[in-house]
């Protein structure tokens, strides 16, 4: 792959009026790398067919989509759709509900996973170590239905042990599942117990590629364990934190529809409604496929304006982008 | 050369699968066109019949079973049912009808997407069908269940006949007695078994470990049939639509409806309802019943049978003692009783795959012979001298073959439409007092049917309401629920009414009104 990005840039980069890419360019271009273009081609086709065409059906956002009219039989109708979700007065709800569950995502999840890398990296006991990390996974292939069932079954009003030992610890009779108050915590808890351990993966595969003998040489210059972790450890995966914390925004606004659907309930509603749940109420249950798909997209450019800004501010600062 | 003559041959199938996938693609995306009846292919008649219906079991029937080769061979048609689970079915059909593989025979609700889609052509218009007089079986016993199915005066569907009234209170009779109550008569009544149920110790045991009402979180939002639904209507709120001097009238902007707030309200702030009641899933409504945490399920009649087989499995001995089933109380301002629609869903025909009238006329002809006496024994009751026989008019069920007969009920029987009556056998009662148990039950669909109050705009679509009905009711039924758990109060429940008028509920009023005037 290397070399086709060079032989591009060799022929059209610098100078396009010395060396032209003509069609006889392309076409040896082509007959050169026709293996490694024929084995992209998989790649190509799953792209088209699930990433791409299913794009065309996007359109149905500027339509009023009626599924027995077909795309194309249905009316154009501009953009109401999306006027009607900025102007909903439900939006300033979704919108700080979203955010403020993808931001305790993103300051309270995202930095305990690297907290959890380094301690399991301070682990000097390799078996304890590798034990600890196996345990750690382990949540993270629970499907979520059974996470909240657990929940239910811990914060059960009146039986649940969490539930008898948390109101007894506070003198309170609060019942967890229903207080609007205690949904973000719970949410939050229910992310850190399942894919913090899941999460630590890639830190520690990058930790694993730290040179160990900068930690020899601080040892001897006499630097404690917390230094090297500041000034050797750290410094070494930033660029691995960088660019997930990247992507992790672009996402921020995909807080996971599952965890928060069935942790709904009527009482709590007000606090749990977010973009995610909303599109399924409107789009699935009540069949506004248009409306939804409207929202959607909104959504979807959001997240995508986040991406190349973090990108951006990334850059700025003299580190890398993913891009 | 060798290495790439061996490498042609994947790359070709790759190259050619890839293209087969698009052109399959490509096709099906300009299907939703069709199905204008202009095909010469769609033309034929039709050889085979899919449907789509819901199960409740765990498992739906298996492909071609008993039920289905015998009702293939009645009808003449071979059947392919594409079974969902209950749970499911809503969204699924949303899905179906949004692709391109649509069945001949749908099990539809009068949801918006079916609304609109209907009104848009997509499902055949069967009224006149109906009432040619071709098709006996079909033909409604109850036209006013009828018009109800319909929407906005045009059927698309052969309705599923249930019982108008199966609502009821449940009450724990042993409870009752131990405290010496008479069974509630009035909501007040009620009112006073529920404090009773829960302060003074019904069971004996010394303990506080009791409560009154058992609710579990109800799935559906207002008007769906909720223990709330119940007691507001009770108290003369309507039944989700009122009509108040010639105009169609929410019932939740009545005042009786706020007096049965608070009345519910009153109820769980005083712990005389199960504490869980937001959140407690539905499906284990029995067991806080059973093990005697609660006292008092306000639900469909048939839960009373139902609870009875539980504590005889229990307490054999005395399963009977166990189970008052009342009535529809009085409320402060006259008696009203809470009635089903009539129906559960329909039967509706998808013009894209029905596509001509003498197809259709098939369809019906079909649907016809599902609803003979013979076809109906199959579907409700299963195979005669298989899985039951009959004694003096009852069905006596083969123990051996109890899986058949579950799946039977369970899932055939959802394509019994019955809406020119139920003429498959009934279970026969085990014991006297299971016959009691039932005729009760009968006496009291009787009674009650007598005060039952209708939603006066069933048969009515206001286009507003098809568009975001579901969010206006979830904002009510929500606010409700709120309310009642004290997290609101009365002034931030009228904010949310007064939200819901501004939302669209004035429109929904304003279209209701007209359609109501209309069609008179």
């Amino acid at each position: 792959m290397a070399t086709l990005i060079e032989a591009e840039a060799a022929s059209g980069g610098a100078d396009i009026t010395q060396r032209p890419l003509n069609r006889r360019n392309v076409r040896e271009t082509i007959v050169r790398y026709r293996w490694l273009l024929l084995l992209m081609l998989p790649g190509i086709t799953y792209f088209v067919l699930f990433r791409f065409w299913p794009m065309y059906g996007a359109q149905i956002a500027w339509r009023d989509y009626i599924p027995f009219l077909g795309i194309e039989g249905s009316e154009w109708v501009g953009w109401k759709h999306f006027e009607d979700f900025f102007t909903n007065p439900d939006f300033p709800r979704l919108l700080g509900n979203t955010l403020i569950l993808a931001a305790l995502s993103l300051f309270i999840a995202f930095p305990l996973t690297i907290v959890m890398a380094l301690l399991l990296n301070e682990l000097r006991l390799n078996i304890l170590k590798r034990t600890v990390q196996t345990l750690v996974y382990v949540p993270h292939f629970l499907s979520w239905t059974v996470v909240v069932s657990l929940t239910g079954l811990l914060f059960a009003i009146g039986n649940g042990p969490l539930w008898t030992g948390v109101n007894d610890l506070l003198g309170t009779d609060i019942n967890f599942l229903t207080d609007p108050a205690w949904f973000r915590p719970l949410i939050v808890l229910q992310d850190v117990w399942k894919n913090t351990g899941w999460g630590t993966i890639i830190f520690l595969a990058a930790l694993a590629s730290v040179d160990q003998e900068q930690y020899e040489a601080a040892i001897i210059d006499g630097a404690g364990r917390w230094q090297r972790v500041w000034h050797i450890t750290l410094p070494s995966i930033r660029s691995t934190i960088i660019v997930l914390l990247i992507l992790q925004t672009g996402q921020i606004l995909n807080t996971g529809f599952e965890q928060i659907y069935l942790m709904s309930n009527p009482l709590n509603r007000t606090v749990a409604d977010v973009f995610d749940t909303y599109v399924y109420f409107v789009g699935i249950q009540q069949g506004s496929y248009s409306y939804a798909t409207a929202v959607g997209l909104a959504k979807a450019i959001v997240g995508v304006i986040l991406i190349f800004g973090t990108n951006w501010i990334a850059k700025r600062f003299n580190q890398q982008g993913i891009f | 050369m060798t290495p790439r003559k061996r490498l042609r041959a994947p790359l070709a199938i790759l190259t050619v699968t890839g293209l087969a996938l698009t052109a399959a693609c490509t096709s099906g995306g300009d299907d939703p066109d069709g199905g204008d009846g202009g095909d010469s292919a769609g033309g034929d008649a039709l050889s085979s019949l899919s449907i789509m219906a819901p199960y409740f079991a765990a498992v739906p029937p298996e492909e071609d079973d008993l039920i289905d080769q015998a009702l293939s061979e009645l009808t003449g048609v071979d059947l392919t049912v594409q079974w969902v689970p209950n749970t499911d079915y809503g969204e699924r059909t949303n899905v179906v009808l949004a692709g391109d593989d649509i069945p001949d025979v749908m099990v539809m609700g009068k949801t918006p997407a079916f609304v609109q889609t209907a009104e848009a052509g997509g499902f055949w218009e069967l009224t006149d069908y109906l009432n040619s007089g071709d098709y006996p079986n079909l033909v409604s016993e109850n036209p006013e269940v009828q018009e109800a199915t319909s929407v906005n005066g045009h059927v698309y569907g052969v309705y599923r006949a249930r019982d108008v009234i199966r609502h009821c209170i449940i009450l724990r009779a042993d409870w009752l007695e131990n405290l010496g109550l008479e069974q509630p008569e009035t909501v007040e009544e009620l009112y006073e078994v529920a404090r009773a149920f829960t302060e003074d110790d019904p069971d004996g045991n010394g303990a506080d470990d009791t409560y009154g009402f058992i609710n579990p979180a109800w799935p559906g939002s207002i008007g769906s049939g909720s223990p709330y639904d119940a007691i507001e209507l009770w108290h003369g709120a309507g039944n989700v639509w009122l009509e108040d001097g010639g105009e169609l009238v929410p019932s939740f902007t009545t005042d009786e409806w706020m007096e049965a707030v608070e009345y519910e309200r009153d109820l769980v702030q005083n712990g005389y309802t199960n504490p869980d009641y937001a959140t407690m899933d539905p499906a284990t409504w029995n067991e806080p019943f059973l093990n005697g945490e609660g006292g008092i399920i306000v639900d469909v009649q048939s839960r009373a049978p139902q609870l009875v087989e539980l504590f005889r499995e229990q307490d054999p001995e005395n399963a009977e003692n166990y189970v008052a089933l009342v009535g529809q109380p009085e409320g402060p301002h006259g008696t009203f009783a809470m009635p089903t629609a009539g129906y559960s869903n329909f039967l509706a025909i998808p013009r894209s795959s029905v596509e001509t009238e003498e197809q259709l006329e098939q369809v019906l002809q079909v649907l016809n012979d599902m609803n003979s006496t013979e076809a109906q024994i199959l579907l409700n009751n299963g195979i005669e001298g298989d899985n039951f026989t009959v004694e003096d008019g009852y069905a006596v069920y083969n123990e051996d073959r109890q899986d058949f007969t579950d799946q039977v009920s369970g899932a055939w029987a959802q394509l019994g439409t019955n809406v020119a009556g139920y003429d498959a056998y009934s279970t026969q009662p085990a014991t006297p007092y299971d016959e009691e148990l039932a005729q009760l039950r009968l006496d009291l669909q009787a009674e009650d049917l007598e005060n039952a109050v209708f939603n006066p705009a069933a048969s009515l679509a206001s286009e507003t309401y098809q568009s975001s009905g579901t969010q206006l009711d979830t904002l009510i039924s929500d606010a409700r629920l709120q309310f009642v758990a004290g997290q609101i109060d009365e002034a931030g429940l009228q904010d949310v009414i007064d939200r819901w008028h501004s939302q669209g509920g004035d429109q929904v009023i304003a279209e209701l009104n007209e359609l109501y005037s209309e069609l008179g």
